[in-house]
């Protein structure tokens, strides 16, 4: 039984990663292998997608997408890390009249769902002549109430008394909330981190609909771009996908564990 | 991995990535150069060859830098759209001679008569072609090339299957598509659904408005056209079913043998080898010759400054008068007088579908030409599927036009001051 | 001033840089929606701006495309909440069950997550083509005939929903995971004890456990499946016949290729209403729940 079990088991995590392989592995075969496909491996491997997409790097500049999402992502997640854990901090820490009071509303407002913003908010970047510019995908995205809420319930179940005891010794709230709070909350920052990089990372309608120029747009609409362009090319449209893939995939091997366990945690905040 | 040391990573990827992207330029010295921003939706190999052009005409203007930027097509006619209204838009672009009446009308299109009175001889281009640049009398744009439908053949499987020539009429296009069928292959396949329709619309003497300036899609003539589309499945089965962009790509792969499409396609066939391939006019099906038609146009922004109008004009009549180039990369150029040279005669495919031009159509002039884009391909999908008649499915889509139309009438009013 | 009133004065500022991005980015916008929809204001016709009252709404009413966007919607919805908490719930307790190996079978499961969904888009594509697609090349290895998985209108929805939960089911699975390992052992073995099945086992005690967790995966992914959009507009680009365009994807068409902000503000909240009264209703839910 316990046998049976862990074969069935091993069958469903192969079917979730077999695409994965089996794009690795039609990357490397030549145009006509990709159309009639003689077997899952490449009969005859060849480098000729790659060289194809990379000799023309300027028609697909991936290092450039590659460079924007990066430092979107990382961005927002810095952004999102400091401004909810400053907020939270506020409100749970140096309770801030109205504080209990914004907290509803940021809870009330996680209801609303994201396609409601996308018209006005971008009637309010072209107001702010913010447009085309990496600001455009930063800032929006420091709005949404998760961060806040989470950290607030986080900062609840864990004691105040050591903070209120440095604060009335005299420490100011600023060294209390680098010196002390900060650590206490780590493994809370980082579930908020990773999920905020993942959920920026894979964003796909705010770079669509706010970005103009191919320069500045990101992985996910850049590849989308490239893939309306060579449609009738899989090899090289599998190749641009294997390309783009690798960062966050080394990324995610290195820190599997903090990754999967911050996302498994995220669902446990009550 | 500590919090500390994770912040401190953001932080560091942060701040070292905008200065590599460049967000905080030292004050890079101002360039005497004209800078000219160029945009289109070249986006295959055709834009490879664009960007060479653009590189000669650099080099041979020192104090002009053009530099260019393409988008497909799908996605860039939102962002010329909505970053010229929003002021951001490109100096110079592309758009479809179709595209002209809503760009021009939503006013991100600066008139460019001054030009055919110095740089570019208007009688250069078909009287019809010249007149599809022009609102209220004054000029928007100018035409770089001309993109008929016509009809792509394979010539192997053709050989193959007996045939020594493209097919002309009705008959010899049923028998050819019969013969170059089989349990692998296919002897015609549709691409674009909405322009394969339109393409037989001159043929049948259809139209798309009537006399009274209303949509009239369920005409007659439309009706025959799709009615013709829709029997090689029902009636002949000689087609594959609808499937996305299974045409183009079946045709690719020489699994059809014959399809129908716009030039611009043939830079995907530049790039195959072993690929043997011909060009020909789309066949007689309905009572006389006809295709659809429309041009990539060259246009500017409102509001350049003197020098850099100077030099955007320079750049697009560099652009025209080398239009012989462009054709390589597989267009039709709107000039005449390059057409009549003989390196465009010896481009086969080129020269075949330029014989369509006396007889071709262009899309109507309207501002919903989007919507009903749609609707027509959604017409010709229920038909094809089977699921309406020809005359049931182009009435919803004259309706549904109609009423888009109306709508559309009804937003743009001209505000009439007394 | 006093201890007390820097203090306050001090927290306010902490929460200013967090409570202005709020107010213009979320707040603000809502405003914006609001004042758009009740106005006609296409971005072509500048001049033309105007109030027109509750018309986008009654447009959108009777407007078939809308009718139809929200129908591929509810479709969507439907097929996938269900399968997603099925499956993803399967794969948590069958990851619970094992010891060897747990967190190698769960990285894997999680693994699709990371790709960007056109990357998803592009692979899945390869595996659905009707004629050199990998599904189809196994069918026919076996003998078959040709599966139309993007271009029949019964299948084409079925196959944006496995893509979804290609792509979606191994984050959930990983959340259930977790909230299946926080119930403490003795509960099961107490279960054991009084000669429970592991049917009953799992209805009686595991379910009602975990039940908070899975509403909330169940509220959290029913919203998000009501916004679905690059998933179709990738895949399908929303055919056969339309069949697969969702709303959100609707939206967007009418706002940034037909530029009418107005109507697509009114849509925007139509949807937004769909998807309140779904959320405000399983919130009560789990509020009861929890009040257990």
């Amino acid at each position: 039984m316990k046998k049976l079990l862990w074969v069935v088991m091993l069958l469903v995590a192969f079917a979730f990663i077999f695409p994965i392989v089996m794009m690795f592995f039609t990357s490397f075969k030549a145009e006509g292998e990709v159309l009639n496909p003689a077997s899952v491996v490449p009969k005859l491997w060849t480098s000729e997608n790659y060289r194809n997409v990379l000799e023309w790097s300027e028609e697909a500049p991936f290092g450039r997408w590659l460079l924007n999402s990066v430092f979107v992502s990382s961005s927002v997640t810095l952004l999102v890390l400091t401004l909810s854990s400053m907020a939270a901090f506020a409100i749970t820490r140096l309770k801030v009249k109205g504080g209990g009071a914004f907290l509803g509303a940021v809870v009330f407002s996680m209801m609303v769902p994201g396609q409601l913003f996308l018209v006005p908010v971008y009637f309010i970047l072209s107001k702010l002549h913010w447009l085309d510019t990496p600001a455009a995908l930063i800032v929006p995205a420091t709005a949404g109430g998760f961060g806040v809420f989470m950290l607030s319930q986080f900062m609840r179940a864990v004691p105040s008394a050591v903070e209120e005891a440095a604060l009335i010794d005299g420490c100011s709230p600023a060294q209390v909330f680098i010196n002390v709070t900060l650590p206490l909350c780590a493994p809370a920052l980082a579930t908020l981190g990773v999920l905020t990089f993942i959920g920026s990372w894979n964003d796909y309608v705010s770079p669509l609909v706010y970005m103009d120029s191919v320069r500045n747009y990101t992985l996910p609409v850049g590849i989308a771009m490239y893939q309306a362009s060579y449609y009738t090319e899989y090899g090289r449209t599998l190749a641009t996908s294997v390309l783009a893939s690798i960062p966050l995939l080394i990324v995610f091997l290195v820190f599997q564990k903090q990754i999967v366990e911050s996302m498994a945690s995220s669902g446990l905040k009550d | 991995m500590t919090a500390r040391t994770g912040i401190g990573l953001l932080l560091g990827l942060c701040l070292g990535l905008s200065v590599v992207r460049g967000d905080f330029s030292c004050g890079t010295l101002a360039s005497k150069k004209t800078p000219i921003t160029f945009w289109n939706g070249f986006t295959g190999p055709d834009g490879r060859v664009m960007l060479e052009m653009i590189r000669d005409f650099n080099r041979e203007n020192p104090d002009v830098e053009v530099t260019m930027q393409r988008i497909p097509w799908a996605l860039y006619y939102n962002k010329v759209m909505v970053s010229g209204l929003d002021g951001r838009g490109p100096d110079v672009f592309v758009i479809h001679a179709s595209a002209l009446t809503r760009m021009q009308r939503a006013g991100v299109l600066a008139p460019m008569d001054s030009l055919f009175e110095s740089a570019i001889p208007a009688d250069d281009f078909d009287p019809y072609v010249v007149e599809q640049t022009k609102f209220e009398g004054k000029r928007y744009c100018v035409p770089l090339d001309i993109h008929p439908q016509g009809m792509f053949l394979n010539k192997d499987m053709l050989r193959a299957a007996g045939l020594s020539a493209a097919p002309k009429n009705r008959e010899e296009f049923l028998r050819a598509a019969k013969v170059m069928k089989s349990s692998e292959t296919f002897g015609f396949a549709l691409t674009a659904w909405q322009n394969n329709f339109m393409s037989l619309l001159p043929q049948f003497d259809g139209h798309y408005m009537g006399a009274d300036g209303k949509v009239d899609l369920d005409c007659p003539g439309n009706v025959e056209a799709l009615e013709f589309l829709g029997s090689l499945k029902s009636k002949y089965d000689l087609i594959p079913p609808p499937d996305n962009q299974l045409g183009w790509v079946g045709y690719r792969q020489k699994k059809v043998g014959m399809v129908w499409d716009g030039i611009y396609m043939l830079g995907d066939l530049l790039r195959l080898e072993g690929m043997n391939y011909a060009g020909a006019p789309i066949p007689v099906i309905g009572k006389h010759a006809g295709t659809l038609a429309d041009s990539h146009t060259l246009c500017f922004r409102p509001g350049m400054g003197a020098t850099q109008r100077e030099a955007s004009e320079r750049f697009v009549k560099y652009l025209s008068a080398n239009s012989l180039r462009w054709a390589g990369a597989g267009q039709v150029p709107a000039r005449r007088s390059v057409r009549e040279t003989p390196e465009f005669k010896k481009m086969q495919v080129q020269a075949a579908f330029a014989e369509q031009i006396p007889t071709m159509m262009y899309f109507p002039r309207i501002p919903v030409l989007f919507e009903m884009g749609i609707e027509v391909n959604l017409a010709v999908e229920k038909v094809i599927r089977g699921r309406a008649t020809a005359k049931e499915a182009l009435k919803i889509a004259d309706e549904n036009t109609q009423m888009a139309m109306d709508r559309d009438a009804e937003q743009h009013k001209k505000v009439v001051t007394p | 001033m006093t201890w007390k009133k820097r203090q306050q004065l001090t927290g306010y500022l902490f929460l200013a840089p967090y409570a202005l991005s709020f107010l213009v980015f979320l707040v603000l916008p809502i405003l914006v929606a609001l004042v758009l929809s009740v106005m006609q204001f296409d971005l072509t016709a500048t001049e033309q701006i105007k109030f027109i009252g509750t018309q986008n709404f009654t447009d959108a009413w009777k407007d078939d495309y809308v009718k139809q966007a929200m129908i591929a919607t509810a479709r969507y919805v439907l097929l996938f909440v269900p399968s997603l908490l099925v499956l993803s719930l399967a794969m948590a307790v069958g990851l619970n069950a094992v010891k060897k190996g747990r967190n190698v079978f769960r990285g894997m499961i999680f693994l699709p997550g990371i790709f960007t969904i056109a990357v998803t888009a592009i692979l899945w594509q390869f595996f659905y083509n009707l004629e050199f697609g990998f599904f189809n090349w196994v069918i026919k290895q076996f003998g078959g005939t040709a599966v139309p998985w993007l271009s029949e209108k019964s299948l084409a929805m079925p196959s944006i929903v496995l893509m979804s939960l290609w792509w979606l089911s191994g984050g959930t699975a990983v959340i259930l995971l977790a909230s299946l390992q926080q119930i403490p052992t003795m509960y099961h073995e107490a279960a054991a004890l009084d000669g429970a099945g592991s049917w009953k086992t799992f209805s009686k005690i595991t379910m009602p456990l975990i039940k908070p967790v899975l509403l909330f995966t169940v509220l959290t992914n029913t919203i998000g499946a009501f916004q679905m959009f690059p998933q179709a507009s990738l895949l399908t680009q929303g055919g056969p016949e339309l069949s697969t365009r969702g709303t959100v994807q609707y939206i967007y068409e009418i706002a940034f290729q037909q530029y009418r902000l107005g109507y697509a503000a009114a849509i925007s909240w139509m949807l937004t209403a769909v998807i309140m009264v779904f959320g405000i209703v399983q919130f009560i839910a789990m509020r009861r729940n929890s009040a257990q």
